[in-house]
This record gives C-alpha cells, structure tokens and sequence, in this order.
C-alpha cells in the first residue's frame, strides 16, 4: 500500500511516496460483541523494528494474528506487501505465512523432535528438497548461537535456549517480517535481552521486527518506533518511543 | 514434489502409529464390510451361471410306444419343429438309448443282471425337445397332448428343473437384499470407525498441524496426510481381504465343489482373481477417502 510520508531537511518540506510492508486501515475486531481493536490504523515499513506495547489484553496478539490471518477484521482492511490479506485464497494465506515469521511466547516446538527438526520442520512443510534443508538449518542455528545444541531435544534445552530455535525455525524460511508476541515472558532477565538482542542483530539484517510485550525496561532501552494500544485504540505511536502507559 | 510425498507418507504413517489399536478396528471393519461385498460380486455370477445351467438342462422327452416305427418319429420330429416356440429337437433311437443307460448303470450289477434277464431291449426311442424360452415348455406339452401322435406315446416328461430354477432364483435374490443391507451397515460402521480414527489422528497430531499452519504449510500438505491414512485404510483392508478370500478358496474350494457340483467356484475366483482385487480396492479407498474427507471437514480447520 502507498502511503506519504513527509521529510523535513534544512527547512525545505519534501513529500516521499513509500510503499508500506504492512498497512491496517481502519481495523476494528470484537468478539462477541465485545470491542478488542477499535478503528486501528498505522503503517511500517520495510525493515523497521516496531514495538507494539499495552496491557494484557488489549489486543496487541489479536492484531498479530489478524496478520497471518489466523483471525479476521470484523472492520477495515489490513495490507501485507500490497495484499489485502482478508481477500487472500487458501494456497496465497500459505505463502504470506512463510513471508512473516512467528515468535510466540510458549515456544511452540515439537517436544518429539531436535532442535535441528524443528527448525528443518518448516522447510519441510514449505516443500523445501532434503539437501537445502541440511545445507540452511546449520547456518541459521549458527545465527541464534544453538549451533551445538542441535541434536538436543525440546525437554534438554533451557528457555532461552528454545526460544532461539523458536527464532531460527521463523527465521528459516528468510521471512520480510517476524512477528514476536510476549518472546521474553517466560525468560529470565539475562536470556530476555539475549533474545531481543537477536531480534534487533535479525532486524539489523534487512528482516522487519514487530515486537509485542509489556515490558517497559526492554522497549525503553530498545529506542525504537513504539505503537502504544489502550482500550483497543492506538493512543500513541512515536520514532524513538518510550513505554508510557 | 517428491520430497513432499514422502513427507505426507512420513506423517500419515506417524498418525496409524500412535492409534494404532483403532487403525486395527477400522482396518478389520472395512476388511468386514469387504468381505460381504466380494461375496456378494461371486455369489452374484454364481448364482447366475447356475440358473443359466439349469434352464440349459430343462427339457421334454416324448418316449414313443416300442412299436412305432423310427420313420413315424422322425416325420413327428420334422413336425414339431414347424412350432416356432421350439428351438432344437434330438432323437434318441432305442439303440442310443439303451447304450447310454448300460453306460451309466455299468457299474451297478443289478441293473446289467436284469437287462441280460430280460434279453432284449426294453427301452423306449424318444424325442428331446428344446424350447426357445423356459417359460414355452407348458404351451408346448399343451400342443403335443392335442396332437395327433398323442396316442403313439407313452409318455411326455418335462424335466423338473423350472421349479429348481425359481427357488434358486428366489433364494438369489433373498441373498443378494441381505448382502445389500449387510454390506450397508458394515459400511456404514467402517464409516463411523474410519471417521474416529481419522479424528484421533487430527487431535495426535494436534501440535504438528498447528505448528504446520503458522510456517505456511499448505492446505493440501496439512490435510494430505490424513486422506493418506484414509487410503492406506482401505487399501490394507483390500489385500487383507484378498489374502482371506485366497485363503478361503485355497483351503474349502475342492470341499464346496463336491458339495455343489458344477459351481465353479475356484475356476471363477482365480479367473477374476484381479478384477474382484480392483473392485473391492476401489470400493475400499472410496469409503477411506469419503470417512477422511468428512472428519477434515468437521475437525481441521486451515
């Protein structure tokens, strides 16, 4: 989706037309009967690193499932690199799923398979050939660090350590987007910034980041655009965004 | 693509693993369910092929008086097949007739003591009469009894092989509704089984498939394997039946010949050995795939 965004250098106003990695336009969501998102819309742009902060449920997870579409709009459009998602056919939502990657806060692995499985798990599904899979996995379980960890399975692992795999299976398949719900919620401060340290070196990476927690210490010191979410409406969204609520 | 097959085999093969007990109960009900509808396909042509035999067999014999010239019969041959209800007429001289009989009675002493007691031939010459329809051979006594050789016979004699020929019939097709009604509630018990063991697999592999949907598994990948496992149902349940049946015939054919003779039991199971196998294949993946389609409808939603 176009959007203007309007850059001010040494006095002179300059009108910039950007197509936007994802755009809500006007996006409201109830569940029976009751509001969870009320007219939300915002824009972000390729290989930003986003915030989304606000108290338990306020629908920081409804809005990040309404981009795979997990969920739908009961309201308004949402846009994925110019496609509106709610008009997407069943083979396209496969695809706009292997384009955003998913950090959810309960992990979410296989508890039978290894580290290796896991992360290969989603090529397999996306039909990746067998000698990809053995050549990519390696290199990405290298990039979270679990490079010796790949043969430990689920139960042998310690939180942090489960949830880099989490981060190397959505980061497998080199998604434009990943998508991180609540990832530090079962960690320990020292593996909480580990991980988002990993998110800001994905992010550094060209990946787009959309980070939804509560946790005022990371967004703070993370210094990045924060979208703040209050009885289901955007109330602020600042660059270099603070933890205000 | 195929790396993606053997991925969806991997899968449906993990899915009868961990239910493995209700594959078995689903595996044996369908095997059930297709053991009744093989049965019901031979007994079918059996039960065909025997009625055809026995009208073949019916006809009327006229044994003429011993002094009846062979001349007059033919001319009474030549006569009767003037009636268009009539297919084929076979004359049977004394001579004829009587070889046949010490032929069939040579090994009963009895029977050669009399014929060498009474020392000359004591058997009738007669007439056997083919009708074009079963259903003919009445109207055609009818017309012999008012004809004009009536008096040169001694008798006419219609082979009692329609009274055979409508109880089998009768019997048939007392057989082929119960095998129906059999066949449609196995089924519908395969169904049902099928159907739960598919639904068991779903909630097995619940992990798996929700794992599939967020990293963009496609709808034919996530539900492929349990439409597999469907398949796989229906086509162990074909061989299992198939093995059972050679089996059956291997071990009780010769006995079920010698009780029914003439039924050919074995003869037609090995000569249709692969169309029966393909008939009850198809009918057996059909019923996996509807009992897998039905419960990915009701339980998987993408």
């Amino acid at each position: 989706m176009d959007s203007i965004r309007i850059v001010r250098i040494n006095s002179h106003i300059y009108i910039d037309k950007i197509m936007s990695l994802v755009y809500f336009k006007n996006v409201s969501k109830s569940y029976n009967g009751s509001l969870i998102l009320d007219n939300v819309t915002f824009t972000m742009e390729t290989g930003e690193f986003v915030s989304l902060v606000g108290r338990s449920g306020v629908g920081k997870t409804t809005l990040l499932k309404m981009l795979i579409r997990e969920e739908l709009p009961t309201k308004g459009k949402i846009f994925f690199d110019d496609k509106e998602i709610n008009k997407l056919k069943p083979n396209e939502i496969a695809l706009l799923r292997r384009k955003i990657g998913v950090v959810f806060q309960d992990f979410k692995l296989l508890p039978d398979r290894t580290a290796f499985e896991n992360v290969a798990f989603a090529m397999e599904v996306a039909g990746y050939p067998n000698e990809m899979i053995k050549k990519d996995v390696p290199e990405v379980l290298k990039l979270v660090n679990l490079q010796n960890k790949a043969d430990n399975f689920p139960y042998q692992m310690s939180a942090g350590e489960k949830q880099r795999t989490v981060i190397a299976r959505a980061l497998i398949q080199r998604p434009e987007l990943i998508l991180a719900d609540e990832p530090t919620g079962n960690l320990d401060p020292i593996n909480s910034w580990d991980i988002i340290k990993l998110l800001v070196k994905i992010n550094e990476l060209g990946t787009a980041v959309m980070l939804a927690t509560h946790d005022k210490e990371i967004v703070n010191t993370l210094g990045k655009r924060v979208i703040s979410l209050e009885n289901g409406k955007i109330i602020r969204d600042e660059q270099e965004g603070k933890y205000l609520i | 693509m195929i790396a993606i097959l053997k991925r969806m085999f991997k899968t449906a093969w993990q899915g009868m693993k961990r239910n493995n007990w209700l594959t078995l109960a689903c595996v044996a009900m369908m095997m059930l369910s297709l053991l009744i509808f093989s049965s019901t396909i031979i007994f079918n042509h059996l039960a065909n092929s025997l009625v055809n035999t026995l009208k073949e067999k019916m006809d009327i014999s006229l044994y003429f008086k011993t002094d009846v010239p062979e001349e007059d019969i033919l001319k009474i041959r030549d006569e009767l097949l003037a009636n268009e209800l009539i297919a084929k007429i076979n004359y049977v001289s004394k001579e004829e007739a009587l070889e046949t009989f010490e032929e069939r009675s040579k090994y009963n002493p009895t029977i050669q003591k009399a014929l060498e007691v009474i020392g000359e031939n004591p058997l009738a010459a007669s007439l056997n009469i083919k009708a074009k329809n079963t259903t003919d051979y009445n109207q055609i006594i009818e017309s012999i009894k008012n004809s004009a050789f009536q008096d040169k016979l001694i008798t006419i004699d219609l082979t009692e092989n329609q009274k055979i020929v409508s109880r089998v019939d009768t019997l048939a097709r007392a057989i082929k509704i119960g095998s129906l009604a059999a066949i449609i509630l196995l089924t519908f018990l395969s169904f049902v089984i099928s159907f739960n063991t598919i639904r068991m697999a779903i909630y097995s592999l619940k992990e798996e498939i929700e794992i599939m949907k967020l990293v963009g598994g496609s709808n034919w990948f996530i539900r492929g394997p349990f439409l597999l496992e469907g398949i796989l149902q229906g086509l162990f349940a074909s061989l299992t039946t198939i093995i059972i049946f050679s089996l059956i015939i291997l071990l009780l054919g010769a006995r079920i010949e010698n009780f029914i003779p003439g039924l050919g039991l074995s003869t037609y199971f090995w000569s249709h050995f692969w169309f029966i196998l393909f008939l009850q294949t198809t009918f057996g993946i059909f019923l996996g795939i509807i009992s897998s389609f039905w419960a990915l409808n009701h339980y998987l939603k993408i």
